[in-house]
């Protein structure tokens, strides 16, 4: 069962490996969508079932489509080649391998640090329906951040509907 | 998926050779390809006869007794048009951009309440599962109008997009007053708390059908059907795909193959939107006033979930049916009208909706008309 | 292959996919002349942050409050889309160019 996970996740990683490196925009949004949905399917085999709607929902409903908009109207009417690589990708990709190594070895010590959860904790977990948790916390100990973040939304919603507005 | 499972159970006697996880797979394949794909073929047909009776002809009769093989002369002669790409166009996306559309709807076949013992998979996040894979039909209308190189194409293709985009709220909206009354996302709880029979006892959480629950979820239920209609590009939300406007849209420039795909996936969508409005306020699988469990002798199971899957197949066909007699009876909504109808009218509606339910549900505890006069009668 | 089957299912691999989301990222951010390309490196930032996320919640801690902090992770990264986009659409307005060497005008 688990060979599925494999398969999402290698998925994930290769679509993530085509954002970074091909020349096409629009090609690497397409392969960001792909990542997104592998992403979704990640959360489903953690126990974040309501996550994994969400992800897919926000993600690959809003954010993807608002990113191939944006490539749209900003490029098809000069017909301008979409190739933006740079020539020097030596010391960002040495950069990107370090900081990578570094946090995962990071994130290393803390897996030795936090006490392992049993299998039957693990299995009560994932099979758990979280929604009515998140639901409960959003309204309850999470509740400030909830009203922040609406506070966020509108205001990111106005100054979008501003800045893009036509003259 | 409890149901599913017992049911698979059942029949492991003879197919014993699967595992459950096995047969869930098999299960959800079974009704994308006994459902989703014959339904998306026969519904081209089903329209044009429809569409024929309401101009007064006789549409399709030569293919078959009353022209029934219709579908079939149709996609043959698809499969058998040149592939082509438009020059300069984009070879990956174009081929690629169906697929979005058919996978988007076909994957929330898996989910669809058929009969309590026929659901594909009865995830703990039903409704979320359905909302978040039909979003994925949208990146599908634009990058295939984007492939095609052609400038009608892409104002058709943005044009698609941004009215799904907007219109998903007001559905996500419409649906959020039934999560209220169930307290679930579960499809398979939501549409079982939906039956009523009046030749036994109730269960305290049992009520009729979501849309006779309070005056708010009946006007949900409009409001959910109407922002299915515009989610799956149906006039009077047909701009995109206007015949006389632009060319045909964002499918412009597919043909053969590609714009069968294309057209199963809508006709796969709107089954989908159909089947939502079903289950959610239509009672789903529930004979009105019985439940044919209860009837004092046992029925088997098999008959049972017949039963059952006939009575949601033919509520959501009408459903379907009205969706096509608008075809062929509204007008087409300008641009302006139809994003103006969604944010400055479904919109507000649609929270006035939600907050309305949330208010009788707490003034009611949680009771529906039914109950409420049930009780006192 | 049962190894690597083991391992994806574990902490560790989670926290892989995420290290590695997280590196392609920044790749995307240092490398990228198209000012949307900038951002497609951004959402895959934040989701390796997610992923992280959500991989303690369910191996080490058990509680909820990793996957809460995903769902915020994800509201915000859907405003931020939203307002960089709308800078993104200014700045072709003025300039007919999303070129992110461009964007120079306060320089000197």
């Amino acid at each position: 069962m688990n060979k599925v996970l494999l398969l999402a996740e290698i998925l994930t990683v290769a679509s993530a490996f085509v954002v970074g490196l091909h020349p096409n925009i629009l090609y690497a949004s397409v392969f960001l969508l792909f990542t997104f949905c592998g992403v979704a399917v990640m959360f489903l085999y953690a126990g974040a079932d309501f996550l994994a709607g969400a992800q897919v929902i926000i993600y690959v409903g809003g954010v993807t489509i608002l990113i191939l908009f944006a490539i749209m109207l900003t490029q098809w009417l000069y017909k301008i080649k979409l190739a933006d690589i740079r020539n020097k990708m030596l010391l960002p990709g040495f950069l990107a391998i370090a900081v990578g190594t570094f946090l995962y070895r990071a994130l290393h010590q803390m897996v030795a640090v936090l006490p392992p959860q049993t299998p039957e904790a693990l299995e009560k977990f994932t099979s758990t329906p979280k929604t009515a948790l998140i639901g409960q916390a959003l309204l309850g100990g999470y509740l400030l951040p909830f009203e922040a973040i609406t506070i966020l939304l509108l205001g990111a919603m106005v100054g979008a509907v501003w800045l893009a507005r036509p003259e | 998926m409890v149901q599913s499972a017992q049911f698979a159970h059942s029949l492991e006697g003879w197919f014993g050779f699967l595992p459950l996880w096995g047969w869930a797979a098999v299960s959800a394949l079974l009704v994308i390809y006994m459902l989703a794909l014959p339904f998306g073929g026969l519904a081209t047909y089903i329209e044009r006869k429809i569409a024929a009776d309401i101009q007064d002809r006789i549409g399709p009769n030569r293919v078959g007794p009353i022209g029934i093989f219709q579908f079939a002369a149709d996609a043959i002669k698809m499969l058998s048009k040149e592939d082509f790409v438009p020059k300069g166009g984009d070879r990956f996306l174009f081929n690629l951009a169906p697929l979005f559309v058919v996978v988007g709807s076909c994957t929330a076949f898996a989910v669809l309440p058929l009969s309590k013992y026929l659901i594909g998979a009865d995830v703990n996040i039903g409704v979320i599962f359905i909302l978040a894979v039909t979003t994925l039909i949208a990146p599908g209308l634009l990058l295939g109008s984007w492939a095609s190189e052609n400038k009608w194409s892409l104002l058709g293709g943005l044009r698609a997009a941004s009215q799904i985009v907007s219109y998903e709220i007001p559905v996500a909206l419409s649906i959020l007053p039934v999560v209220l009354i169930s307290g679930s996302l579960q499809i398979g709880q939501i549409v079982e708390q939906q039956g009523w029979t009046v030749f036994g006892e109730n269960p305290a959480t049992y009520h009729f059908w979501n849309a006779f629950h309070n005056p708010f979820t009946f006007f949900s239920m409009f409001l959910l059907f109407v922002g299915g209609l515009a989610e799956t590009n149906r006039i009077p939300f047909d701009l995109p795909e206007a015949e006389s406007e632009l060319v045909s849209g964002f499918n412009t420039e597919f043909s053969g193959m590609r714009f069968g795909l294309y057209a199963l996936g809508e006709f796969c969508d709107v089954f989908v939107m159909s089947a939502m409005v079903t289950a959610l306020y239509l009672g789903g699988w529930h004979i009105p006033f019985l439940d044919i469990e209860k009837l004092g002798f046992a029925l088997p199971t098999g008959l049972v979930a017949f039963i059952q899957f006939h009575m949601f197949m033919i509520k959501t066909l009408l459903v379907v049916f009205v969706v096509m007699w608008l075809r062929w009876t509204l007008p087409r909504l300008r641009v302006d009208q139809l994003m103006g109808m969604c944010w400055k009218g479904l919109l507000p509606l649609a929270f006035f909706n939600v907050l309305g339910t949330a208010v009788w549900m707490w003034v009611f505890k949680g009771q529906s008309l039914m109950q409420l006069l049930a009780g006192h009668g | 292959m049962n190894h690597l089957v083991e391992f994806s299912a574990s902490l560790q691999g989670y926290l892989a996919v995420g290290a590695v989301l997280f590196s392609l990222g920044i790749f995307c951010v240092l490398t990228r002349k198209n000012a949307i390309g900038i951002l497609l490196g951004i959402e895959l930032i934040l989701n390796a942050a997610g992923i992280n996320f959500v991989a303690f919640s369910k191996f080490r801690t058990g509680l909820i409050d990793g996957q809460m902090v995903a769902l915020f992770i994800m509201l915000i990264a859907a405003a931020e889309a939203a307002v960089a986009l709308a800078v993104i659409l200014r700045f072709y307005r003025l300039k007919q160019t999303i070129d992110a060497d461009e964007a120079s005008i306060m320089r000197n």
